[in-house]
């Protein structure tokens, strides 16, 4: 038992282990989804995302030790973020040309992305926490992380309202054109991005680059609109239920 | 080494908007910010080098395995929240439905009545 501990430490010891765990993951993952003729219920980051947690519990490494190696993977996503600029470059005509409806639905599908669930969860009687946790669901994750400490949320909460988020929103999102009759990918893809962040971005590139454009847009709009809502909110709500 | 010299780039953009956060205290992320600076810098340039899309594509292509480790995080918290899973589940899925809805609904109103006119 005790070697076993040891071997476990001895490769743990560098980021490697957990870097090499989630590249595992992640390329089966996307095996078993193209095995699967990807559906649209289950994407391959959820697969992914549920073996390598089947992993980690099965050889018993720490959440806290497997994360502080996957850094070296996490901090990548500050450049992938900068990267997005490239699509939007590249799409700018195109968005230009839909400033004027893109700029009149931001604030308001924003608002309401965050409202729709906050208003559920608190008539489904959840505490201050878990809304604080929850309130960020559909803002691109190095945002949404800043958004949730300053409101005094779980930061662990709300990766998996993430999660939970992104994945739903594309089944909605097909479901959603289909009652609307929308086959324009701009809208799907801006739609995609604004409730989906980054998990909707991704599949919104699949879908196609200009997709994947309005979706990087929806995504950093959303994110920018969003930080500046929900801590003025949070400090309006604080003052109503103080007075009460 | 194209690739590399791109990765500098999108780094260095990064960096600035750290930068530009520190000095103006703004509640946005840096690659955020980054992101449309490297948009507005390659409007003023007029193109994409080469080296800036060779370092950007596999990245963006890589996006969803870059949140994965933050996001298996909330296997783990399972246990503590026993009993508040369902609320959270109802409002997570039944709040992202209506505003996809709602989005979809207003683009395509807001779209319509501007190809009218």
């Amino acid at each position: 038992m005790t070697a076993d501990l040891s071997l476990l430490e001895l490769l743990t010891a560098t980021p490697l282990f957990a870097v090499g765990l989630t590249l595992v993951a992640y390329l089966l993952g996307n095996r078993l989804f193209q095995r699967l003729k990807r559906p649209s219920w289950l994407p391959a980051i959820l697969i992914a995302a549920l073996l390598l947690a089947g992993a980690l519990a099965l050889i018993g490494l720490p959440y806290p030790i497997y994360q502080q190696g996957a850094i070296w993977l996490t901090v990548l996503l500050g450049p992938a973020t900068v990267a997005l600029g490239m699509p939007l470059y590249q799409q700018l005509p195109r968005i230009v040309e839909l400033w004027r409806p893109l700029a009149i639905c931001l604030p308001i599908a924003a608002t309401l992305a965050a409202f729709y669930a906050l208003a559920i969860a608190w008539l489904l009687g959840s505490s201050d926490t878990i809304l604080a946790s929850i309130a960020a669901k559909s803002v691109t994750a190095p945002i949404a992380i800043g958004i949730t400490e300053q409101l005094g949320g779980k930061v662990a909460l709300l990766m998996g309202a993430l999660l939970i988020t992104g994945v739903i929103t594309i089944p909605c999102v097909s479901i959603a054109a289909r009652l609307l009759h929308i086959d324009d990918e701009r809208l799907i893809g801006f739609a995609l991005g604004l409730n989906g962040h980054a998990i909707g971005t991704v599949r919104a590139f699949e879908i196609s680059p200009a997709a994947g454009a309005f979706a990087s847009l929806g995504m950093s709009l959303t994110g920018i609109f969003t930080a500046i809502l929900l801590p003025l909110a949070w400090r309006l709500l604080g003052m109503s239920s103080g007075y009460a | 080494m194209p690739a590399l010299s791109g990765f500098l780039w999108l780094i260095s953009y990064w960096l600035i908007g750290e930068v530009v956060i520190y000095f103006t205290g703004l509640p946005v992320s840096s690659g955020v910010i980054g992101m449309l600076l490297l948009c507005a810098t390659l409007a003023l340039y007029g193109r994409v080098p080469s080296s800036i899309a060779a370092a950007a594509q596999p990245l963006i292509a890589l996006l969803a395995m870059l949140i994965m480790p933050g996001v298996v995080g909330v296997f783990f918290i399972i246990g503590e929240l026993a009993g508040q899973w369902t609320a959270i589940l109802i409002a997570l899925v039944a709040g992202t439905l209506l505003s996809v809805v709602t989005t979809l609904w207003l683009l395509k109103r807001l779209i319509g009545q501007s190809y009218d006119r």
